[in-house]
């Protein structure tokens, strides 16, 4: 115990008196696992392990990220203090003073270390005799974080600022400068006399072709239908139409002679136990089946007619079940 | 075991924080020194409730002092200074944050109380 808070005292002294931040971070971390400690051998097990998480696992991390997010140098800071005098002359008057009240107060009392305590009690208590302030502190929580939340947001609560000049009108995309409502123009022109062009085009050919139409229609006479000409034209279209397409099966396809369907029934004449051949039958089917070109149904209709307790002792590598066994399983 | 140890020890801590309140310019570093403050008032909190049964010995106990059967209240209370603590910890830091980052420095000596934000970036 007094070990654990020398070094409580020392690594406190050291957070007060380094000249680097972070390093001051980290003694924190040592004094606060020592005070644990001493809360372990004062019987709080439950406050020292909520030390351990909240203190050592939340408090100086959050203190840590803050001495990185402002940019603290990592070497040792040179104006981290101030003149020592007033700091050390109060803090020493407050030790001297503590310390000898609590030391007059409790002289040389001899205590026995309670019996370490459990979570159990303090729940009871909790919940019991103080959960009105429990619920207080929960609200104390909740108002804390939402008050970090504001703190941490620059447009929630803003004053708007007396000194700053009007805030700007928003921005008018019609309201161009000179040269951008030139170049505007410009591209305006451009495409009306492209679109004039066209449309004067379009008008030429078609006139064109309607004077063309009108030739063609005053020469030409509808000709007689030659029949030799129709059945050329039957003949080949009926052709095209005859070829096989793509993805459909063709006639010889259809009628090609080596695709039975059906073929894989094997003809027996009396119908097999499945389980018993399956049974029987699992690890020389994989055997052989490794070795390559042996059909699986082949396999069963080989070894189908033999009678079952011979395969099972001929085999020296299954081990014999005993006969009782072997009617159970059927 | 003396009920003096744990006793001297928070006191000592209690100093060490109330020296480095005092005596460091950087707030975050302000922070860990209220931290060793508070962790010394959670000690002296769970050593009371070790010792103080074999220090009142002769002493008859009044009704209400006890709200419960079994007192283990020094635990409990050090248990809701921890979260008060934890609170305090997170809303100064944002404050420090915000601080930082308005000023671009957390050196508390130069923190200007009687003048506004606004006003002082408009005048620095």
């Amino acid at each position: 115990m007094l070990a654990l808070g020398l070094i409580a005292v020392g690594s406190g002294a050291l957070v007060v008196t380094s000249s680097h931040l972070v390093r001051a971070g980290f003694y924190l971390v040592v004094s606060l696992g020592a005070i644990a400690g001493l809360y372990l051998v004062l019987g709080a097990e439950m406050v020292a392990w909520v030390q351990v998480l909240v203190y050592v696992g939340a408090v100086v991390v959050l203190l840590l990220f803050a001495v990185m997010l402002t940019r603290a140098p990592i070497g040792p800071s040179r104006d981290l203090d101030r003149p020592i005098a007033p700091a050390a002359i109060i803090g020493a008057g407050v030790g001297f003073g503590l310390t000898a009240l609590l030391a007059d107060a409790f002289r040389w009392t001899e205590f026995e270390l309670p019996p370490p305590g459990n979570a159990e009690r303090v729940g009871e208590q909790v919940f019991g005799a103080w959960v009105l302030p429990f619920e207080v502190l929960s609200i104390l929580l909740l108002a804390a974080l939402v008050g970090a939340i504001v703190l941490s947001r620059p447009d929630l609560g803003a004053r708007p600022d007396p000194s700053a000049p009007p805030p700007e009108p928003p921005h008018d995309p019609t309201d161009e400068s000179a040269e951008v409502v030139a170049r505007l123009e410009r591209i305006a022109t451009r495409q009306a006399a492209a679109q004039a062009r066209v449309r004067q085009a379009r008008a030429d050919a078609l006139a064109a072709e309607a004077a063309a139409a009108a030739a063609e229609a005053a020469e030409a006479e509808p000709e007689p239908v030659d029949p030799l000409k129709q059945r050329a034209a039957d003949l080949i279209f009926g052709a095209h139409d005859a070829r096989p397409k793509i993805g459909e099966p063709g006639e010889a396809e259809i009628l090609d002679s080596r695709i039975i369907p059906g073929e894989s029934v094997i003809e027996r004449d009396e119908p097999i136990e499945p389980r018993r051949a399956i049974e029987g039958e699992r690890p020389t089917t994989g055997r052989r089946s490794i070795e390559g070109n042996v059909i699986e149904g082949d396999l069963v209709e080989e070894k189908r007619p033999q009678p079952e307790r011979e395969k099972l002792e001929g085999r020296p590598e299954r081990p014999a079940l005993p006969a009782g066994d072997d009617k159970e399983e059927q | 075991m003396h009920a003096v140890i744990p006793y001297v020890i928070a006191s000592l801590l209690f100093a060490l924080g109330v020296y480095g309140v005092l005596r460091r310019r950087n707030a975050i570093l302000v922070l860990m020194a209220v931290e060793l403050m508070l962790n010394a008032v959670n000690l002296i909190l769970v050593a009371a409730d070790a010792t103080v049964r074999s220090v009142l010995n002769g002493v008859t106990p009044e009704a209400w002092a006890y709200p419960v059967p079994e007192p283990r209240s020094g635990a409990i209370f050090a248990l809701f200074i921890i979260v008060l603590a934890a609170a305090e910890v997170g809303v100064g830091l944002a404050i420090v944050l915000q601080y930082y980052r308005l000023h671009r420095a957390v050196v508390i000596d130069e923190v200007v109380l009687d003048e506004h934000d606004h006003e002082k970036q408009v005048t620095g």
